[in-house]
């Protein structure tokens, strides 16, 4: 078992991991975080993104030791209790939430891209969310959930 | 710069346009249906705190895992599983001896055995599970089950599946049946026919690809087995588990969890029996089964690839005289819906087209590859390329423009379609006038950026039946119930699987009643709470349990009028129910909340309930002529158009602009029609363009999204969405649904565009770029 | 790392080096035994450096795909930006990708065409190679059991470009895709990936457009000089017509012809 030293959603954890346990099994099964999502096992399709150091990571590709002294933030961090973050509050009101699976992936995914970018082109936007995959939406209510979001975090700076 | 919300407003409202018709049908202005409110499940998807199949594991649970089998084809002659059993962590291994009920399951024949026990029919097929204290070990115990198998030569083709010598994949032999359909004489009006076009069209194996793996939970506590696991018909599923574990209806309880789609993916059996299986078992205990992507494609039923033989006959001015057509389904190595799909296929033969005389056969054969069941579309959006193909190259034979040609056969309003059932109202050219305006059809350029690309222009119209049809018994069931804290409870069995239906029963509930949305709280999918609602398919959930949710809401709104007539002394057909208060018009001062309501009510000795049953009857397809004077309760019309690029050096194809109207009765809640439409849109292209299944000697060599592709952002475009309203007086506030028209209409669409641009038509699906480079090659 | 490779030395086949894990971890999701034990690189920040320095960029093993996305070294960065989404981007790295010698590796292909040279070390001392002596055979390299890959230099001073074809718009392992250089002295490298067992280069087009043949003529060339498979992504007939018309649009696009 590998002594693990991490912060998740701003906090400091200590735990003990399988060295071969994927990060998004041990997020979802040990941390009891299943918010995010495994639905390929090949780094194909984005569901597992959580942020690593402010980066997108594809957690079903990562092996949970490799978060040693890293800061992780998954989809239950960025909420502050009932008040949601402006991209979760998009996705909704846009109608970007079909069967829902897909969801945190793609907010972590924007949430990493606007974090970098502020004003991102359509074309960065494409970028940054070109590695989710979604089956029932059709990407056009997801595209203008994120272009509205950039547009609101703009308006308030 | 990202642009601003009022831009982006201001485009969407150019986008998409909802039209009403100025019908008899016009209603009253409503309150709830037609707006587009937020989803009811959005914020729990959005946080993260919705819990999927997977989501409800925990450590301490018990995990199963089933073995596969390792021929396509082979008798079995032994299982041993006892090294298995010695695996330190393994609890139990059970076999075909273990299933305590029928070891049979199948949504219309029970063909399939749930463990096998003397034989194999695809590698799919399940052997043995194993449930152990975690995973990993599970798996390891798996590969210590020892099996003899005599292996059979193995069937991969229809061709070979029916010669004579062929070895009986099932008892009966290889074709599981076969259908027929003839109206008029197609033979004689063919031959008297002035142009005639042929041609063969071959349609692929197309997986669901849902993103939430198949995964869920089983406990026995003695009284009860509950089984939470995602599916589209809890009652049939339950009725399916039941009988293969021997086990009474009433203790067994089946909980959809929240669902991660399923396009038909959901509608065969999938873990549900071995869970409940292993939890009779073990008493006590919850187990727990996921499938990795690899085992959800190799073990899941696919789409049906159907080769199409279609023959179709004109008059010189274009007027559609014959169709025969001919169907070879590969059904794979079970039944499961196949005689529906094949059916299907046949009653969409010719489309939104009429044609006097036509003639169809189809057969269904047995093949070692996948079983093939369920999939948006059922067989109509294989046909639909078909007949949509043919037409455009009737249009090239002619020397007639397509859109001209489409329009001059179109059903209207009076005439049959295939099975000979006259559709009252069809909106099939005012859906296809709509995306000719849009796409400004009579001055469509093909000028390109550059020489090697091309650009293509295309067309499809959809006419599809909802419902199952046929006379297949098609019910829904709902129970509305005014709670003590003025709350309307809104019970039914119907599943959303992404589309919506959240928001479709509880906006209909609360218009029909005349409550705020947020005054309803729906209860879906839980056997042991809500009524019977027939299965999340066929588009038929809005139809169908829209209306049984309608007829409960009005039962329960009477009762609340009789209570406050009652109550407040005055006629009862005076008493108006709006937002949530009943009073009487006149003299409104004089109101009761839902709570005084359900107070009084239950003073009174009111039940505050109401159920409902909304079972419109279809009448069964003749066998020997397929017509039917009703096939189908009511039918769906749409209209596609496509521009597209063909790069030439390379076949690569680029879709500059997809426009996609549908009619689809009443927008219950507008948003989410648009959001199945591009939904709908995109998964045609991905089947148009490149998903395939590719299958060699029985084996799936793709079993993965790195080599089974999915349409990406950057593989769709804008997908512009006209809506239209021309309510269908069946359907709830006029509804009637819309969840596979949108993929029906898309390959077609695409298929027609790329042969416009390169000038001959791809046969085969998906056009891959390197398809579209050997057609223009050859 | 020092400790690293002390680490490798000592546990020899029972331990591989994991940077990002996007190609390792696939295994072991696929519950294929990959190894005992894993040498975790991604915390050693030297070798997550970029250094420019003579006219030559050296990239420490573990720079990122996303921190070549954005290198002013054309070909390169156009590759690194076409590997998987974001979030394999951020994972995964050149040293990886040059150590897992797929045939279709993007970087590996791009990195070949800019004569790239990698340094290679272990306890027993670094040395450098050409990439081009790299790749032996498919999925085989020149890196001995207990070697690292510790940098990659390439030139700043070459034009390059990039172009690859996939299935779909995004998130493709490469049906075919090439790389041009362009020299200083006005010579071609040309390197392709998925038409061979690993990335190559096209030595015999290079010596044609040496020659002063033009792009069309080139990539004839180029047809005859690779031997790709017909595989489930396509057949080797259509590959081959594929990577001429992308070495052609690739000249024409530096070259002007």
């Amino acid at each position: 078992m590998w002594p693990l030293k991490f912060k998740l959603n701003g906090k400091r954890m200590s735990r003990k991991v399988k060295p071969t346990q994927t990060l998004l099994d041990f997020l979802r099964l040990e941390m009891d975080l299943t918010g995010t999502k495994g639905a390929c096992e090949e780094g194909e399709c984005g569901s597992c993104y959580v942020l690593v150091d402010g980066k997108p990571m594809n957690s079903c590709m990562m092996l949970a030791p490799q978060v040693q002294d890293r800061e992780v933030v998954t989809i239950e961090g960025l909420a502050k209790g009932r008040k949601l973050d402006v991209i979760q509050r998009k996705f909704i009101e846009c109608g970007a939430v079909q069967c829902g699976y897909c969801t945190p992936g793609l907010i972590m995914a924007a949430k990493a891209l606007l974090a970098e970018n502020p004003h991102p082109t359509r074309e960065e936007f494409l970028v940054g969310i070109e590695g989710n995959i979604c089956r029932c939406t059709g990407y056009n209510k997801i595209m203008r959930a994120c272009e509205s979001a950039a547009d609101e975090m703009g308006l308030k700076k | 710069m990202s642009k601003s919300t009022e831009i982006l407003d201001k485009q969407i409202a150019a986008l998409h346009v909802t039209a009403r018709s100025s019908s008899a049908y016009e209603q009253k202005q409503m309150k709830v249906v037609g707006k587009g409110a937020q989803r009811l499940d959005a914020v729990g998807k959005a946080t993260g705190e919705t819990k999927y199949g997977q989501d409800l594991f925990s450590k301490k649970f018990l995990f199963a895992k089933a073995l596969r089998a390792a021929h396509p084809h082979a008798e079995i002659l032994s299982i041993d599983p006892r090294e298995a059993k010695k695996v330190p962590g393994v609890i139990t291994v059970l076999t075909h001896k273990d299933v305590s009920g029928t070891n049979l399951h199948g949504l219309i024949r029970r063909d399939q055995e749930v463990l096998c026990s003397h034989k194999v029919r695809y590698l799919g097929d399940a052997i043995a599970i194993v449930v152990a204290t975690d995973e990993e070990i599970a798996g390891a115990a798996l590969r210590k089950i020892k099996v003899d198998y005599k292996p059979l030569p193995a069937l991969f083709t229809m061709e070979d599946a029916l010669k004579p010598d062929a070895p009986k994949i099932h008892a009966e032999g290889n074709v599981l049946g076969e259908k027929h359909l003839r109206k008029g004489d197609a033979p004689t009006a063919m031959a008297e026919a002035d142009v005639i076009v042929e041609d063969v069209i071959q349609t692929q194996s197309v997986d669901h690809a849902f993103l939430d793996l198949e995964a869920g939970r089983a406990r026995w506590d003695g009284k009860m087995l509950t089984i939470e696991v995602s599916g589209q018909w809890l009652h049939e599923e339950r009725r399916l588990i039941a009988l293969a574990l021997g086990l009474p209806l009433e203790k067994l309880r089946i909980i959809q969890p929240a669902t991660g789609g399923a396009f038909g993916g959901r509608e065969d059996i999938s873990i549900q029996i071995y869970l409940g299986l292993c939890a009779l078992k073990l008493k006590a205990k919850t187990i727990c089964m996921r499938y990795s992507r690899a085992e959800s494609m190799m073990v899941r039923h696919k789409r049906h690839p159907i080769r199409v033989h279609y023959k179709l006959g004109a008059k010189k001015d274009g007027t559609l005289v014959a169709a025969q057509v001919t169907f070879y389904v590969d059904k794979g190595a079970y039944a499961s819906t196949g005689i529906a799909v094949m059916r299907k296929a046949s009653s969409h033969a010719t489309g939104p087209y009429k044609v006097p005389n036509v003639w169809v056969d189809v057969i269904g054969v047995f093949t070692n590859n996948n079983p093939c069941g369920a999939m948006r579309g059922f067989g109509a959006a294989q046909t639909a390329i078909a007949y949509e193909g043919l037409m455009d190259r009737l249009a090239v034979k002619l020397g007639m423009d397509k859109a001209e040609l489409r329009m001059k056969n179109l059903v209207k309003s009076g005439d049959e379609v295939t099975t000979g059932q006259v559709v009252p109202y069809a909106t099939a050219v005012e859906c296809f006038d709509a995306v000719l305006t849009r796409i400004d059809w009579k001055n469509r350029s093909y000028a390109t950026p550059a020489p090697h690309l091309k650009r293509g222009y295309g067309v499809s119209i959809v006419c599809f039946g909802l419902g199952y049809g046929d006379g297949f018994p098609d019910a829904s069931r709902a129970r509305c119930r005014l709670t003590e804290d003025g709350i309307v409870e809104l019970y039914s069995s119907g599943v959303d699987v992404g589309q919506g239906l959240i928001n479709m029963v509880s906006q209909i509930a609360a218009e029909e009643i005349g409550v705020p949305l947020e005054k309803v709280r729906p209860i879906l999918a839980d056997t042991q709470l809500t009524p019977e609602s027939g299965s999340t398919s066929a588009t038929r959930q809005t139809y169908f349990t829209g209306s049984a949710v309608q007829l409960a809401a009005a039962e329960l709104k009477k009762q609340l009028q009789d209570i406050a007539a009652a109550h407040l002394k005055e006629l009862v057909y005076e008493i108006q129910i709006e937002n949530g208060e009943a009073y009487n018009a006149v003299r409104p001062a004089k109101r009761m909340t839902l709570k005084e309501l359900a107070r009084e009510g239950k003073r009174r000795g009111f039940s505050l309930e109401a159920t409902s049953v909304f079972k419109p009857p279809t009448m069964p397809e003749d066998t020997r002529t397929g017509q039917s004077m009703r096939a189908f309760v009511t039918y769906l019309f749409g209209s596609h158009a496509c521009q597209l690029l063909v790069d030439t050096e390379t076949g690569e194809v680029k879709i500059e602009r997809y426009i996609a109207c549908h009619d689809v009765g009443r927008a219950i809640n507008p948003d989410q029609v648009i959001g199945q439409i591009q939904g709908g849109v995109t998964m045609g292209i991905g089947m148009a363009l490149m998903e395939e299944v590719v299958l060699k000697d029985g084996r799936i060599l793709n079993p993965g999204f790195t080599d089974y592709i999915l349409p990406t952002i950057r593989d769709v475009p804008e997908i512009e969405c006209i809506v239209l309203e021309n309510p269908d007086p069946g359907g709830p506030f006029g509804a009637r649904g819309v969840g596979e028209p949108p993929l029906i209409g898309t390959g077609p669409a695409i298929l027609s565009a790329i042969y416009d641009a390169i000038g001959t038509p791809v046969r085969e699906l998906p056009a891959t770029p390197e398809r579209i480079w050997r057609a223009m090659a050859s | 790392m020092g400790e690293a490779l002390d680490l490798k030395a000592e546990l020899n086949e029972r331990g591989v080096f994991l940077a990002g894990g996007t190609d390792l971890v696939v295994l072991i999701n696929r519950g294929i035994k990959v190894a005992e034990n894993f040498i975790d690189l991604s915390h050693i920040p030297e070798l997550r450096a970029i250094n420019k320095r003579n006219g030559t960029i050296e990239l420490a093993g573990n720079v990122t795909h996303a921190q070549c996305g954005k290198l002013p070294v054309k070909c390169l960065s156009l590759a690194s930006l076409s590997v998987g989404g974001p979030g394999i981007r951020e994972l995964g790295t050149i040293a990886g990708n040059l150590a897992t010698a797929s045939p279709a590796g993007d970087g590996s292909t791009a990195l070949l065409a800019l004569d790239a040279e990698v340094e290679l070390t272990s306890t027993r001392g670094a040395r450098r190679l050409p990439l081009e002596k790299f790749f032996l055979s498919y999925r085989k390299t020149a890196l001995a059991p207990d070697e690292l890959i510790t940098k990659v230099s390439i030139p700043t001073n070459y034009r390059s470009d990039w172009l690859k074809n996939g299935k779909r718009g995004a998130v493709n392992i490469s049906v075919v895709a090439a790389a041009v250089a362009i020299t200083p002295k006005k010579e071609a490298r040309i390197a392709l990936a998925s038409v061979a067992p690993t990335p190559m280069r096209c030595p015999d087009a290079e010596a044609a457009f040496a020659k002063g043949a033009d792009a069309r003529q080139v990539a004839e060339i180029v047809r005859t000089e690779i031997k790709p498979i017909t595989d489930h992504r396509a057949s080797a007939d259509y590959k081959t017509h594929l990577a001429g018309v992308m070495v052609r649009r690739l000249l024409e696009s530096l070259c002007g012809h």
